[in-house]
């Protein structure tokens, strides 16, 4: 209640106060942003929140075109390249900021709009390949999904597409196909990222995924656990990690790597909240996502992706 | 699309003379990939596009004046049935879940099903099956459904099979309905 009188009334004198801090500091607030917050999240962040509150019709109109091509996963290559120099261009014009007396402002903007739109850009890929069904008639997919074989059970050889080794790797039944469900095809483009990129990590998780107690099933934790990537991404949690960490466009491999960390945290966790028995999995899966939402809701949150295992 | 919410439910349910905080716990199987979880969604009107695999269980309650429902949703993967058991006391309607496309498995959740009725933990709790997934092409009717079960066969407790398509949303209702008629007739 008291919150939405507080932003009702902020966005009646946000020109007003807007006004006068142009006025004292001589800069415009896409400026002070640029340069007084540092360059990773809370720039990029700052620059999103005002570029989303301007009423500008010129902005507003840049930014629907940008929202628009980056929801259409359009913005690489040349189109990128324009891109950027149109919304460049559009804020310097209507801000009336000179370029040459402001030589700082064009490449921290063109930074912070490639993580805005970079990351719209990411959630739209991820729900592309999210409602990608996974279809056993395509040989793409098939191929992956063997490929997912090999590298975690690289001296098993699999007899045949359909056999109940495919529990070994902890999908349910002798078919995983029905398996990826909700998250269709991204769900084994992320379990195939984490066995092909970091394959020692990958075996080391799965060990303990086959434990007589505190075991789980592996694909399966693995595909729960890209809801739980998916959902962090679309709501917003990642940004702070993905705009701190990326130098430009923030591309799928980062999503890949998040997922990988999350699958490793959440073994290391697992283990360390001595489970009965896997029906112990909703609990604990839900007291270390708000662990994993605590940490990326500090502006300066980057975690350290470095899954490497010492062995002995 | 047939909508329907668990407040529909509890309406039908308000309807009982049951003692007001009466508390009613439904318990939610069959094996793995037969719609437990997007028919759990369905009951409390979520979206059921984002499901993923049941690794343990799924709890919903919803409470609302003073009706408290708990709907257990508990993974069907072979390796989680010996699980089953731990959550059978209490229950006042076992709902088994079927995939009517699934054919080839047919005999295989016959086979879990009348493990489940042999229990003493469940004598004499009202059964409901679902011949779920009646949206699909070559799902078998409700009817043969019934019949590769055998549940004709079943005496001593009130059972129904009710055709859905938990997707949908279709028939889930008609279910819910007929539950709450025998839970009336139980206490």
């Amino acid at each position: 209640m008291f919150n939405s009188i507080w932003l009702n009334l902020y966005y009646y004198l946000r020109p007003i106060l807007k006004w006068l801090l142009r006025k004292t500091t001589r800069l415009c607030e896409l400026q002070r942003i640029c340069y007084g917050e540092s360059a990773g999240y809370s720039r990029s962040y700052g620059v999103e929140k005002s570029l989303q509150l301007s009423r500008s019709p010129e902005i507003k109109k840049m930014v629907q075109c940008l929202d628009k091509l980056s929801d259409e996963r359009k913005l690489c290559g040349r189109v990128l390249k324009s891109s950027l120099q149109y919304a460049v261009g559009t804020a310097l014009t209507v801000k009336d900021i000179n370029p040459f007396v402001h030589n700082q402002f064009t490449p921290s903007f063109v930074r912070c709009s490639e993580h805005i739109w970079g990351y719209r850009q990411l959630v739209s890929e991820i729900e592309h390949l999210r409602t990608c069904q996974y279809d056993p008639t395509n040989s793409d997919h098939e191929t992956k999904l063997l490929k997912l074989w090999d590298h975690l059970m690289p001296s098993v050889p699999l007899e045949s597409r359909v056999t109940k080794q495919w529990q070994d790797i902890g999908f349910q039944g002798d078919d995983p196909k029905t398996d990826f469900r909700g998250m269709g095809i991204l769900g084994l483009e992320n379990l195939l990222f984490f066995a092909e990129e970091y394959p020692s990590a990958a075996t080391y998780v799965l060990s303990h995924s086959l434990h007589p107690q505190k075991g789980y099933a592996f694909a399966i934790v693995g595909i729960n656990l890209t809801s739980m990537a998916y959902h962090l991404l679309k709501d917003g949690t990642f940004k702070t990690h993905i705009y701190n960490i990326s130098k430009s466009m923030p591309s799928i491999r980062l999503f890949h790597q998040l997922y990988c960390y999350l699958f490793y945290e959440f073994d290391k966790f697992w283990l360390q909240a001595k489970p009965k028995n896997i029906m112990d999995f909703t609990p604990v899966r839900n007291r270390f996502e708000e662990n994993i939402r605590m940490l990326l809701s500090q502006p300066s949150a980057a975690f350290r992706i470095n899954l490497s295992i010492d062995t002995i | 699309m047939a909508a329907f919410s668990l407040f529909g439910l509890l309406a039908i349910l308000r309807k009982l003379k049951s003692s007001p905080d009466k508390e009613l716990r439904i318990l939610l199987l069959g094996l793995d990939n037969a719609g437990k979880t997007t028919l759990l969604k369905k009951l409390a009107s979520e979206d059921v596009t984002h499901i993923t695999p049941t690794q343990g269980f799924n709890i919903k309650s919803v409470q609302a004046e003073g009706f408290k429902l708990n709907v257990w949703d508990i993974g069907g993967q072979r390796k989680i049935r010996p699980y089953w058991r731990n959550y059978f006391d209490n229950t006042d309607v076992l709902i088994y879940v079927i995939d009517s496309a699934d054919r080839k498995r047919m005999d295989e959740t016959g086979y879990e099903l009348s493990e489940l009725l042999i229990d003493d933990k469940l004598v004499g709790v009202p059964l409901l099956v679902f011949a779920n997934k009646q949206d699909l092409l070559h799902a078998a009717s409700a009817s043969d459904v019934a019949q590769s079960l055998c549940l004709h066969q079943i005496k001593d407790r009130p059972w129904q099979i009710q055709a859905c398509s938990a997707t949908a949303g279709e028939g889930i209702k008609d279910g819910m309905e007929w539950i709450s008629r025998n839970v009336c007739r139980k206490k």
